[in-house]
């Protein structure tokens, strides 16, 4: 147990890794390989951009804490939100397609929908019923 | 706020995205997950405009509900044909 929490803290220390490192990550083929070229925050979770554009969600990186940090949702602001809205609208505007995984159309507009839902869920049961009968 | 308290909270986020398939919106999934948001902002302004919100909450509101409208419109223009069609 004190192996182990040392060990988290020591990987927490260390994390994320830094540009140009090689990261090991989940993708629809298994388990992959890359150079990370920059680490980007979205709206709800951090984004890892590998060399080849690529775009992977922190929470499919292998070998970070056990903890994710993700933001909370006071922390986004009107200003961050809009440019997020510019950068979808425009992406779409130019027949880009979000349905190609790890793409960057695909995951601006996961976070942008998670934010989203996130900040206008339900909170009471009748509030529940009301959406689902929309 | 502790540590821990932080931690049940993430979890807690976590869990509320995954159970509305939002945390990896499966390709064949977005207008689905599109269309129940914005059903979901709509109740949500509905509610705002009853209880008269701020004027920038409404607005805000209504600003994310035109964008979700336009990201579903141009994605359903976009959208694959069917191999028959």
């Amino acid at each position: 147990m004190m192996q182990s929490t040392a060990r988290q803290l020591c990987i927490e220390a260390s994390w994320p890794p830094a540009e140009g490192e090689i990261i090991t990550f989940k993708s629809s083929n298994g388990f992959e390989m890359n150079i990370l070229k920059e680490v980007r925050w979205g709206l709800v979770w951090r984004d890892f951009i590998l060399e080849d554009g690529r775009v992977i969600p922190e929470h499919r990186i292998s070998g970070g804490p056990q903890r994710q940090v993700w933001r909370k949702i006071s922390e986004v602001s009107d200003i961050e939100r809009e440019e997020c809205e510019g950068r979808l609208l425009a992406m779409a505007a130019v027949g880009m397609d979000p349905r190609k995984r790890d793409e960057s159309f695909w995951a601006e507009l996961n976070q942008y929908l998670a934010y989203t839902y996130l900040r206008f869920k339900p909170s009471s049961p009748e509030e529940k019923q009301k959406t689902a009968a929309t | 706020m502790s540590g821990s308290d932080e931690e049940t909270e993430e979890l807690q986020v976590w869990k509320v995205l995954s159970e509305a398939g939002l945390v990896e919106i499966r390709l064949d999934e977005f207008a689905a997950r599109i269309n129940d948001v914005k059903r979901m902002v709509m109740v949500r302004l509905h509610k705002l405009l009853d209880f008269n919100a701020s004027i920038q909450e409404c607005e805000s509101a209504a600003y994310l509900l035109g964008t979700l409208k336009e990201l579903e419109l141009k994605l359903q223009a976009n959208a694959p044909k069917p191999p028959d069609s």
